[in-house]
């Protein structure tokens, strides 16, 4: 049987922005892992489809096929919609072939016969998961899905307890150096090998795990509460790092963090507060660059994806959600549950910035200007990527052109509004 | 829309961005070294001309403007 793991374009996907206009929903974490990780854990045969701008950039950061159709043949197939939470997901590898639908008729997995699967159209994956549709045997299916970024945010401090539990690692393989401090269980504290833990460290593991990954190194003063995932050769330098956060490969942190998941390759590196917000990778957050998760009349907290639309999330703490090489200069305030696009560059105007600001924004004196253009902001990228020896790719700067059409309605929008009122101040 | 009016107005937005009086502001004035624009007006000039003339710029060759004389120049390619 090969697994197939999907991520089409559909109106979902947008849900998931501005961390998933740059990578396929799967590679999103929580816990300790990513959601694609856990779905793969128990396959040896994998392959994926993800949309067609981000392919080639996708295909040099993963091992596995990337919108291969030739994936799509010769083998019983089990494809899987990867908003479908791994833990809900029971559906046996072998059986009869079945394609399970949401009321709204969307297909959360198709399980197809190496037989069934010569009667289907098999051009695309879309076109294939439209002919399995019509042909083969359908159920109501009542999976549990991942709808919005921010459900990641807050499910984190559950889901790392459950992975450290499922890795059933513990113990200090790297070096602790005196005096440490240890609190709780040492069965809920796991140093991984070439960890460097410097002195003057606490380790709070009372309320949850700890799992510090390879290569990390934990400056004096910090402080880690559990639950908490520190990623492979990230530095924690002198943090208040407190429960629920996962922190990704190659990461700075210092400040304040609560209950967040930072993707991976970005810096936070001073003072200042970060809760409940999801940051992607490459992001550099200035000093004392702070955001609200939680509102003064504790009524939830509202997310606009598209501009225009406020959601209420149904939660009282949401943080920010900020898209990959977004960069803030000293002193950004972000208002609770704010949309702070990709590849954006924003400056400090001394008060809280508006809850949305789209990618590629240049936010100056207030408002979204189109600022140097986005050749600069290549360049920025280029220089952040060969600091950590990681190479700026033609594939990756396709599939930015791409996202910079894909986000220009909501950008364009905010220019306009941005020129209007610079001429009215 | 003739040359005069297009520097006119260029003229008036260089002074409400800058914050500047007209007295200050001549053709040949620099915009770093004589009006003393911070990169981030520059960017601000540039929208704000958008925004009186009712133009798209291309936004390097438009950042890449040194003086208000060229800027009017540049402003005048876009104005029909």
């Amino acid at each position: 049987m090969r697994l197939i793991l999907f991520d089409v374009p559909c109106a979902k996907r947008s849900n998931f922005y501005p961390l998933s206009l740059s990578r396929p929903i799967w590679e999103l974490r929580c816990g300790i892992s990513t959601l694609g990780e856990k779905l793969i854990a128990k396959a040896t045969d994998v392959a994926c489809f993800v949309p067609g701008y981000m392919a080639d950039s996708y295909r040099a950061k993963t091992n596995i096929k990337v919108n291969d159709a030739g994936t799509l043949a010769d083998q019983d197939l089990l494809l899987v919609d990867t908003r479908i939470k791994a833990s809900s997901f029971n559906v046996e590898n072998s059986g009869p072939s079945e394609v399970g639908l949401t009321e709204d008729g969307e297909c959360l997995y198709a399980r197809i016969t190496k037989d069934d699967l010569a009667k289907l159209k098999k051009d695309s994956i879309e076109v294939l998961l439209n002919s399995a549709k019509e042909k083969l045997p359908t159920t109501r299916c009542d999976l549990a899905t991942w709808n919005y970024t921010w459900e990641l945010v807050l499910e984190n401090p559950h889901q790392i307890t459950k992975d450290f539990a499922a890795l059933g690692r513990n113990g200090i393989e790297g070096e602790v150096e005196e005096p440490k401090a240890i609190r709780g269980s040492a069965k809920d504290v796991y140093v991984a090998p070439g960890v460097l833990v410097h002195p003057m460290v606490v380790i709070d593991a009372a309320n949850g795990p700890v799992y510090i990954d390879e290569g990390a190194e934990i400056h004096p003063f910090t402080r880690i509460e559990g639950p908490c995932y520190i990623g492979k050769k990230s530095i924690l330098l002198g943090a208040k790092c407190r429960e629920g956060n996962s922190i990704g490969p190659v990461c700075r942190i210092g400040g304040e963090v609560e209950e967040s998941i930072i993707q991976g390759h970005s810096n936070k590196y001073h003072d200042g507060f970060l809760g409940h917000a999801y940051v992607g990778e490459w992001v550099n957050l200035g000093a004392l660059t702070t955001n609200s998760d939680l509102k003064n009349d504790y009524s939830n907290v509202s997310v606009t994806l598209d501009g225009r639309r406020p959601i209420d999330t149904g939660s009282t703490k949401v943080g920010s959600l900020i898209g990959d090489h977004t960069k803030t200069s000293i002193g950004v305030l972000f208002n609770t549950g704010s949309y702070v696009g990709a590849m954006a560059l924003i400056m400090a105007t001394g008060k809280p910035l508006p809850k949305f600001i789209p990618s590629f924004a240049w936010f100056l004196e207030g408002v979204t200007t189109k600022g140097f253009g986005k050749s600069k902001l290549y360049g920025t990228a280029k220089i952040a990527m060969s600091r950590r020896k990681l190479q700026w790719t033609e594939a990756e700067e396709a599939m930015w052109d791409a996202i910079f059409e894909l986000t220009s309605p909501a950008r364009d929008e905010a220019i306009r509004r941005g020129r209007r009122l610079m001429l009215k101040k | 829309m003739d040359k005069s009016e297009i520097q006119e107005r260029v003229i008036k937005v260089v002074c409400q961005v800058l914050n500047t009086d007209k007295d200050m502001v001549e053709p040949s004035s620099n915009f770093v070294f004589d009006l003393g624009a911070e990169s981030t007006q520059s960017v601000q000039l540039v929208a704000a001309f958008e925004e009186e003339f009712g133009i798209e710029m291309e936004g390097e060759a438009a950042l890449s403007v040194q003086t208000v004389g060229e800027a009017a120049d540049f402003v005048a390619k876009y104005v029909k």
